[in-house]
């Protein structure tokens, strides 16, 4: 593409010559026969142009008539010429304008001697190297468009050069042009080039045609003080890190970036006009004011949201990080794996940005430091406690756990409304005995809480169920078989539904809870609950739920002091323990480690019991020894006592002397 | 009962034959522990219910492990107790692993060991591929012979293990022992080829066995049936040909024969009342549970613990009105 103002030059120039070859060129491609030169010879206008042998036969002489030398005496066109070499111009020393477009020539030869020459026009030839210019010192215009050349060399002597064409080559660097101050004008478009650099001392050039390249950076233009437009159309640039030094030049007013993977990217053109202000026209478009305030607008939040993702994948990284942690301590607790110092992992989950915030403390509220974000990138994601030992995260509805020192979060004053809104709670890689001891905490802080999911919680026993009894209520139940041992046994389901069927359940692991389910679950363990409700003597029934109950006020005492509500509290819970089935409120869970409690301390009582038994025995014993002893010996202590009493009274008078005797001597 | 054999024994050894004071102790034992509810309605009260729950076979339930282990009537009312429970799974036709057995089991004894499940399920599976599905009926028969008679097959063992090494066990046996006096026998050859032991030797260190021992065994005459009717047989063999026995199971009462084992019409009653209730059951979160006839049993209010222990009556928590019969006068 040569700029219009020399195209028309070459334009004019055509109309003096026509050098025309016989149709029936020889195969000799390269070379032109003299007598077929001399043979057809012909002119559109009259012009007296022969050539004739030379001494060195190759190359053919070319020689014009005085006229034509005359009229245009600076101007030469040889355009179309089927010219396969450069001709010997003889004669034609102030030669300014040659013309060799749409030839065959390969090599750039015979003109040295044109050392006035200003022009040079080689456009649509078969050229595959620049040279044979060295001496056209005053060259301005060098216009090598289609050719085949593959390198741009053999300038060095054209530091006039105002204006270098070689678009359509196949040129794969810039070089070698770093001399040519005075160049105005460097078309490279239609070549092979894959990224700009090497522009420094281009001086003077205010336009650069770079399109149709495969140029994926740029760099180096910042170094040129007066580039004013550059053509980047069809290229694979597609960041703008690729071409940030443009943002640095500030003579730039006219860019293109059409064509390019970057230009159909949604942050496009709001990001050039953010980076590029001195920008007066982009893809051949003005620049308005408007657009240019939606730039710098849209390019704000593209920054903010840049850092918003940014601080959220540190923030899921260091999820991560703490949930690989929690699992590893706990398949360590779980003798899964031997242990080997877990420290490397501590070391990595501390996140160097922020240590203030995370080491150590169970509460970091990231609400506190998201104050410019959006509010409704914060309340996305809420990721309220991370430590390295585990892991509590508010996620709209849901409350996850990890690791057993979550437990403790649910202490914490959680904000009405976001404890209103979690309707689903977690626990992973936590005992399910942990998790019974809190479930009264649950119920008090998370009311709504309906859906609750157990994963690598240690369920081993259809018994641990009956703790699930104690809440409020549950839709839905999701026990993942991993870490979960009862989902292992055919019949967990129905019993999960049998006991808890005062919450009539929607939904377990996933599917759906039908009528024949709950049938089943009644077939298979309803004698269990009649047995466990009316045949249990009467004590042990109320000792049974006198425990329970106790159980669970102590715990609901342990939380912060006694609230006046408690007192109330304490009321409805025991009517909530009416509301449920109570054939089957004798099947409660006591953690293994109550269990034991308990039983030692009964030992103490039954030592008791034994040594009080004992006695008894040995007093009832001895009494059963003395009866029959006495049994033995009573009749004959009854016989003398008989005898006694007749010997006494035989003689009448002598016995009632005797009495009035034993009467005088009382008084 | 009045025979003069009861007077033979001095006072000690009758009342710790009839296990007397293990009841009696525990009696007291649940009373000091339960004393603020049990002082309320008083002692002789209690008293008569717990021994109503020892001859019912209820006592055991929901109790420690060293309880129910304690008499030998203990267990037989914990079986009972057992099939009554989950007959109906049973009757469903499921077959369960051994660890879920274990813990239905724990669903009635929160500590029960697992060694003993696990020792009644190789009865079954014949010491081998421990994982196997085993029906009800096989489970529970297998599981009374080992649980009943735990110690007997300790020594059965004891006495199996010296067989197979050659050891003539007609000394005195403790199931600890290594070494007794034997006799020198010729090495048993071709003996050592075949499984077991020889049916007849094992019965006579059995017999013997049965007459010295202070545990319960099973009938001696039935024992010796079983082994009469084999050459030779192992250890498994001979638990499960037990377990198989119908003497023995009856001998023991706790259960009932193997046909017999789906039935229990008054459960099955029980059962229909219940589900009758269940279509009601799935919105009756809030709704009255108890309104068909089950006896209702409130959890303890204080003031009136007692209820009526038959009487069907619908449960209104508020109403103490009734003009049904109640046992209030008595405190």
């Amino acid at each position: 593409m040569i700029p219009g103002k020399y195209r028309s030059v070459s334009g004019r120039a055509a109309n003096n010559v026509e050098f025309k070859l016989n149709k029936e060129t020889p195969s000799f491609s390269g070379r032109l026969l003299q007598h077929d030169l001399e043979r057809n010879y012909s002119s559109r206008q009259g012009d007296h142009i022969t050539l004739a042998s030379s001494s060195m036969p190759s190359f053919p002489i070319l020689q014009r008539s005085s006229e034509e030398k005359i009229l245009y005496s600076d101007r030469l066109t040889l355009e179309r010429q089927k010219l396969t070499v450069c001709p010997i111009i003889d004669g034609e020393e102030h030669l300014r304008l040659l013309n060799f477009q749409h030839n065959f020539i390969t090599r750039i030869q015979n003109i040295s001697n044109l050392q006035r020459l200003i022009f040079l026009d080689l456009y649509d030839n078969q050229i595959e190297e620049i040279s044979g210019l060295s001496t056209l010192r005053s060259l301005r215009v060098l216009l090598l468009g289609k050719n085949r050349i593959k390198k741009i060399s053999n300038l060095e002597n054209l530091k006039s050069l105002d204006v270098l064409d070689l678009h359509g080559n196949q040129i794969t660097k810039i070089e070698n042009v770093g001399h040519l101050c005075d160049l105005r004008v460097l078309n490279l478009a239609r070549n092979l080039l894959s990224h700009v650099d090497n522009l420094s001392g281009l001086d003077s050039l205010t336009e650069l045609n770079l399109r149709h390249n495969q140029i994926t950076f740029v760099r180096d233009v910042d170094n040129l003080p007066c580039l004013q437009r550059l053509f980047l159309s069809f290229n694979n640039i597609s960041t703008f890190e690729s071409v940030c030094c443009l943002a640095d030049s500030s003579s730039l007013s006219d860019i293109t970036f059409d064509g390019n993977p970057i230009a159909q990217e949604s942050w496009y053109k709001h990001t050039i006009l953010q980076n590029m202000t001195q920008l007066r026209q982009l893809d051949m478009k003005r620049v308005t004011e408007e657009e240019r305030r939606m730039a710098s607008v849209a390019a704000k939040k593209e920054e903010e949201k840049k850092r918003e993702s940014h601080k959220q994948s540190l923030l899921k990284e260091k999820k991560r990080l703490t949930i690989n942690n929690v699992a590893r301590k706990w398949d360590l607790q779980q003798h899964r794996i031997s242990s080997i110092a877990p420290n490397q992992d501590r070391k990595v989950s501390d996140c160097p940005q922020d240590p203030s915030q995370l080491r150590g403390s169970t509460v970091s509220a990231f609400p506190e430091e998201t104050g410019s974000l959006d509010s409704g990138l914060t309340s996305a994601l809420q990721g309220l406690s991370v430590t390295d030992t585990h892991l509590v995260e508010v996620d709209g509805d849901t409350l996850s756990l990890y690791g057993s020192g979550a437990l403790e979060s649910l202490d914490r004053n959680w904000s009405v409304q976001t404890a209103g809104m979690v309707t689903t709670v977690s626990f992973t890689f936590i005992e399910f005995d942990e998790i019974v001891q809190v479930l009264p905490k649950l119920k008090i802080k998370f009311p709504n809480s309906l859906h609750l999911k157990f994963k690598e919680t240690n369920l081993v026993m259809l018994q641990q169920f009956n703790a699930l009894a104690q809440l409020r209520r549950v839709d839905q139940l999701t026990v993942d078989p991993q870490g979960n041992p009862v989902v292992n046994f055919t019949l967990w389901k129905y019993y999960v539904l049998f006991r808890l069927s005062h919450f009539s359940m929607q939904k377990i692991n996933g599917t759906e809870v039908t009528q024949n389910d709950m049938i089943m679950a009644e077939r298979l363990f309803g004698i269990l609950a009649h047995v466990a409700s009316s045949e249990l003597p009467q004590y042990r029934l109320i000792s049974i739920l006198g425990d329970a109950r106790k159980k669970q006020f102590r715990y609901l005492l342990e939380t912060k002091g006694k609230k006046p509500g408690l007192v109330n509290e304490e009321n409805s819970d025991s009517k909530r323990l009416v509301g449920e089935n109570t054939n089957r409120a004798t099947l409660n869970y006591t953690t293994r480690d109550f269990y034991n409690e308990r039983l030692e301390e009964i030992k103490e009582k039954k030592k008791f019991c034994k040594m009080y038994m004992e006695d008894l025995v040995k007093e009832a014993t001895e009494i059963n020894m003395k009866n029959e002893a006495l049994q033995k010996l009573w009749p004959q202590m009854f016989i003398e006592l008989v005898r006694d009493a007749v010997i006494e009274i035989r003689n009448k008078n002598s016995y009632m002397k005797l009495c009035l005797q034993q009467i005088t001597d009382q008084k | 009962m009045l025979s003069p054999e009861r007077l033979a024994l001095p006072d000690y050894e009758y009342l710790a034959q009839r296990h007397v004071l293990t009841y009696m102790e525990d009696a007291v034992c649940q009373l000091l522990e339960n004393k603020e509810d049990i002082s309320q309605y008083g002692v002789a009260r209690f008293f008569t219910e717990y021994f109503n729950s020892v001859c019912q076979g209820t006592h055991i339930l929901f109790r420690e492990f060293s309880f129910i282990q304690a008499t030998p009537h203990n267990r037989a009312s914990f079986l009972r107790a057992f099939w009554k429970c989950f007959r109906t799974v049973g009757k469903n036709g499921d077959l369960l692993t051994m660890r879920e057995y274990h813990c239905l089991l724990q669903l009635l004894c929160p500590d029960f060991p697992l060694e003993l499940t696990q020792k009644a399920a190789r009865i079954v599976l014949m010491d081998d591929a421990m994982d196997c599905l085993m029906s009800f009926s096989d489970f529970l028969f297998a599981f009374q012979i080992q649980f009943y008679y735990s110690e007997f097959l300790e020594s059965v063992a004891a006495i199996y293990q010296d067989l197979l090494a050659g050891k003539n066990p007609n000394t005195v046996i403790v199931p600890t022992s290594s070494s007794g006096q034997h006799r020198q026998r010729p090495p048993l050859g071709e003996a050592s080829m075949l499984e077991g032991v020889e049916a007849s030797q094992f019965s006579q260190c059995l017999e013997n066995l049965c007459d010295r021992h202070k545990y319960s065994c099973p009938p001696p005459a039935l024992v010796k049936e079983v082994l009469s009717n084999v050459q030779r047989l192992t250890f498994y063999g001979f638990l499960v040909a037990l377990s198989k026995h119908h003497g023995i199971n009856q001998a023991l009462g706790a259960l009932p024969d193997k046909g017999d084992l789906m039935h229990d019409p008054a459960m099955d009653e029980e059962l229909e009342r219940l589900l009758a209730q269940v279509p009601g059951l799935v919105n009756s979160a809030t709704a009255n549970p108890e309104a068909g006839c089950l006896p209702s049993r409130t959890p303890p209010r204080v003031g009136s613990p007692w209820r009526p222990l038959h009487h069907a009556r619908k449960v209104d928590a508020e109403s103490d009105g009734s003009t049904e019969e109640t046992d209030e006068s008595e405190t």
